[in-house]
């Protein structure tokens, strides 16, 4: 098996034979009752695996959840486990079950395959499907609607259910399965729970991949959003005592790029002392984004209706945002400039105690308004700690840095040099990337991280050219997420960085696949 | 390659609580229904003595058996039985037929002291009951323990639930093996008794289809042995593993097309094999679907007295059992989505 592509928990697998998962089994043809009332039969996914033996006798409330036999990982009940129980069990699949086993859910609704196929559920089959067909009832994209005509149902409900599980495997490869789980969640009382409980499970153990988020209001629960946030708290402003400015996102990203935040950095340099100022731009689902985490994920992979009306779920998560930034320590004032969310925005900051102006603009990048901006800006400069561009850049990296690495010190004590965006280096250790999402570590920079806490792969002993495959791997250190920086180690030399493409154990029990994405080889 | 023996100790007596406090002086219940004596139909008088209850349950218990209920933990004196028993008596006049049941074993003597026993037996046979049924685990079929100096004729009731010892040690948690059943029988019968079978139909964890054979092969190897064999569908009583797991919808309770084949399949057996679903027709018994409980219910009543066959019975929803039957072989536990017996017409998604 191939691990192709991954999304939240659940992974796309090339089994083989024209098969992936996840993969649906018809009981007709695929699974064979067992001889004895203890065994488990088979399945047949390709050629036949044995199930593992029923669970006679067993308390489905205990450890361990998942039952083996040597292909196939069985999680029995799931369609009628609690959703914060199947979040559980989920979070010890890997732990129980490994990776080279699929895991099969028996007897599943159809509505609740995608989230269980986010979760890492690797094989469903058709019997619930069948005895709906039994009862009249015709599968119309996930659900269950009575039938007039006179369609062969048992036939029809079974090309359905194949179409909605090749749906899974389509969304997994192009990114959309999370969309896929909340469309599904939308009218769907369990899927909905399930996904609201798992959110702290995706945001520690899911993948990070870099795809578009089209957000909505479930997009507030996207388990990057939630890690952006929490990580937040994390950042420090470049420099202490700085004016603070607060600016509206822009559809494009990252904003700086946007032709009215272009217009706004045109507007405000011609301040004396503007290195004075920092921009955070406020945006939802994310809430706050400082101008130094333009690049990272999702930062600069989102689209948003935008309303001008925040609803009261959001007013928590900025007052949230503001509550791990706590501008009232760093900052010696604020000036908000952000149209349609000035006025909440302003609520929000005074509320901590930080002398604020609202420039009370309806449009901020119009000519109008950039004028009120640049005469409070001024305004508010006058007088202000000047700073110059060395301690700018210094700080901008530390916000970066600790926002991006826990143990940030080994670059930022390194030489740093040049501007944000994309000048910004940590000495000759990492420099911008807007593909790593930040800092990217050069090949110096992967061996500082391999000895502070950095995930090593540890490799056969070949010339590495290209990626690494899993094959090559042959041992880990340390614990990392899908798409986090990682460095390999071939004979205790670090030879390359690069962007991990499967999980820990995954890349040691794997043989086939990308890995690591490599950056930098030696 | 069975793993290795895994008793359901824990799960049981998890499922367990404390019965709450009963009155000491009045049984549990008493009641009349219809039975069949030698060929005719007589109206039999039936009671539940409120005892300590069964020595198993104290200690781990069956999964489907809620009887510790109705029990009184530190147990009931001679005296309070005494009363019980003049509660109990009245409704014993005139009748050929009568059951005493405990929510244990009426022979485990630790349970029912023997003298007591006597008193009741002989009063009984004084009042012209022909024959009493008493119910026991098997390690009390023991000649000492029945050995009344005046009593009526004695049917010992034996929970033998299953033949296979897999059913028995991984589904039910009973320890109890096919040779030693044997034994008891032989011994009861070698002393004047009637042996009648109960048996499982559907026992938690087996799906429909295994459960039906488990029962039919069940009463197939009792038959030698026994006067009568009584299927009994596993109902779902409180506070047991099979409240769990019916709450959990992990098991579902069996068909009573299920029922009916049994009996079906039963029907040449040199024993008379009936059955009388309790809790039948509804969520926590032997139920098809709305439209059918009753008739199949009455069905099985007319079938157990002699009075009727079972193979003119049909609802739509056999359709469905035949479908779920054939399926349930390759479903790994006995449970079945909410609402299919009733064709998933009552609105509740599942
Ligand atoms: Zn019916």
């Amino acid at each position: 098996m191939e691990p192709i592509g991954h999304e939240g928990l659940g992974r796309l697998l090339d089994l083989g034979e024209n098969l992936s998962t996840p993969h649906i089994v018809f009981s007709h043809n695929d699974l064979t009752e067992a001889t004895d009332l203890e065994s488990g039969g088979s399945i047949k996914i390709g050629k036949s695996f044995d199930l593992p033996p029923k669970p006679l006798g067993l308390d489905s409330d205990k450890e361990p959840y998942l039952h083996l036999s040597e292909n196939i990982a069985v999680l029995d009940n799931t369609s009628s486990l609690r959703p914060q129980k199947i979040v559980e069990i989920a979070s010890k699949f890997r732990e129980e079950a490994g990776y080279s086993r699929l895991v099969y859910a028996p007897a599943v609704e159809p509505s609740d395959m995608p989230i269980l196929a986010y979760l890492g559920v690797d094989v469903f089959d058709d019997l619930n499907v069948e005895l709906r067909s039994s009862t009249g009832w015709l599968l119309e994209d996930g659900s269950w609607i009575k039938s007039s005509s006179k369609v062969d149902i048992f036939s029809a409900n079974r090309e359905e259910l194949n179409r909605w599980v090749s749906k899974i495997r389509n969304s997994i490869s192009n990114g959309t399965l999370r969309e896929f789980v909340e469309r599904t969640s939308l009218h769907n009382p369990r899927v909905s729970q399930i996904l609201h409980h798992s959110t702290q499970l995706l945001v520690e153990k899911g993948a990070k991949n870099h795809y578009l988020i089209r957000a909505n209001n479930l997009s507030l629960k996207h388990p990057s959003v939630i890690d952006f946030q929490e990580r937040l708290s994390r950042f420090t402003p470049p420099v202490d005592n700085m004016v603070l400015l607060v600016l509206p996102c822009s559809a494009r990203k990252p904003y700086f790029k946007s032709s009215s935040h272009k217009r706004f950095f045109n507007t405000i340099r011609e301040v004396d002392n503007y290195l004075s100022l920092h921009i955070i731009s406020v945006t939802s689902p994310l809430g706050l984004v400082p101008r130094e985490l333009e690049f990272c994920y999702p930062a600069a992979h989102y689209d948003i209706a935008v309303t001008g009306v925040w609803s009261p779920t959001e007013v928590e998560m900025l007052r949230t945002q503001l509550s791990r930034i706590e501008p009232e320590k760093h900052y010696c004032k604020a000036i908000v400039h952000a149209g349609s969310s000035s006025e909440i925005m302003t609520t929000l900051l005074k509320e901590r105690g930080l002398e604020t102006i609202d420039t009370k603009v309806e449009r901020p990048s119009s000519f109008e308004g950039l004028e009120v901006l640049q005469n409070v800006a001024r305004m508010s400069l006058n007088g202000s700690e000047p700073v110059n561009s060395k301690q700018r850049a210094q700080g901008e990296a530390i916000g970066l840095a600790n926002f991006q690495y826990p143990n940030s010190d080994f670059l930022t004590t390194s030489e740093i040099s040049g501007r944000m965006p994309y000048k910004l280096r940590c000495g000759d250790l990492a420099a911008i990337s807007p593909v790593v999402g930040g800092f990217g570590l050069t090949l110096s920079g992967g061996k500082a991280y391999s000895s502070n806490g950095g995930g090593v792969v540890k490799a056969e002993n070949f010339k590495l050219v290209g990626d690494l495959f899993a094959v090559g791997v042959n041992g880990h250190k340390g614990d990392w997420q899908i798409g986090d920086q990682v460095v390999i180690e071939q004979k205790d030399e670090i030879t390359a960085v690069g962007i991990a493409k499967m999980n820990p154990e995954e890349m040691v029990s794997m043989k086939r696949g990308i890995a690591v994405e490599v950056r930098h080889h030696a | 390659m069975p793993e290795a023996f895994v008793p359901l100790t824990d799960f049981v007596n998890e499922a367990k609580s404390i019965p709450k406090e009963h009155s000491l002086d009045q049984p549990v219940a008493k009641w009349t229904e219809e039975e069949l004596l030698d060929g005719e139909i007589v109206e039999a008088g039936v009671a539940i003595l409120r005892t300590r209850g069964c020595y198993w349950s104290i200690k781990e218990g069956c999964s489907m058996c809620g009887y510790f209920n109705d029990t009184v933990p530190g147990g009931v004196s001679d005296e309070m039985l005494r009363e019980q028993w003049k509660k109990i008596r009245p409704s014993l006049k005139g009748k050929r037929y009568a059951k005493i049941y405990t929510s244990g074993s009426f022979i485990d003597p630790t349970e029912v002291p023997l003298d007591f026993a006597d008193e009741v037996m002989s009063d009984m046979k004084d009042m012209g009951i022909e024959k009493v049924l008493i119910e026991s685990l098997p390690e009390f079929v023991n000649p000492k323990n029945f050995n009344y100096t005046n009593a009526p004729k004695l049917e010992i009731a034996i929970g033998l639930e299953s033949s296979s010892s897999l059913v028995l040690d991984k589904c039910v948690n009973k320890r109890l093996r096919w040779p030693h059943f044997v034994k008891v029988c032989k011994s009861a019968r070698d002393n004047g008794a009637e042996v009648k079978a109960y048996i499982l139909l559907k026992p938690p964890y087996l799906n429909e289809k295994d459960a039906i054979e488990d029962a039919v092969q069940s009463a197939i190897d009792a038959a030698p042995h026994v006067d009568k064999i009584s299927i009994n569908p596993v109902n779902v009583q409180k506070n047991t593993v099979v409240e769990k797991l019916w709450m959990r919808n992990e098991w579902t309770a069996p068909w009573l097309w299920s029922v009916v084949e049994v009996l079906e399949r039963c029907k040449d057996l040199p024993v008379r094999v009936y059955s009388d679903p309790t809790g039948g027709g509804t969520r926590r018994g032997a139920h098809n679907c709305y439209n059918c409980n009753k008739k199949i219910l009455e069905g099985l009543k007319k079938h157990r007295l002699g009075k009727g066959d079972l193979a003119d019975l049909i609802c739509d929803c056999k359709s469905r059992w035949e479908v779920m039957k054939r399926q349930s072989s390759l479903r790994r536990n006995g449970s079945e989505p909410h609402g299919y017996r009733n064709g998933f017409t009552s609105g509740r998604r599942f």
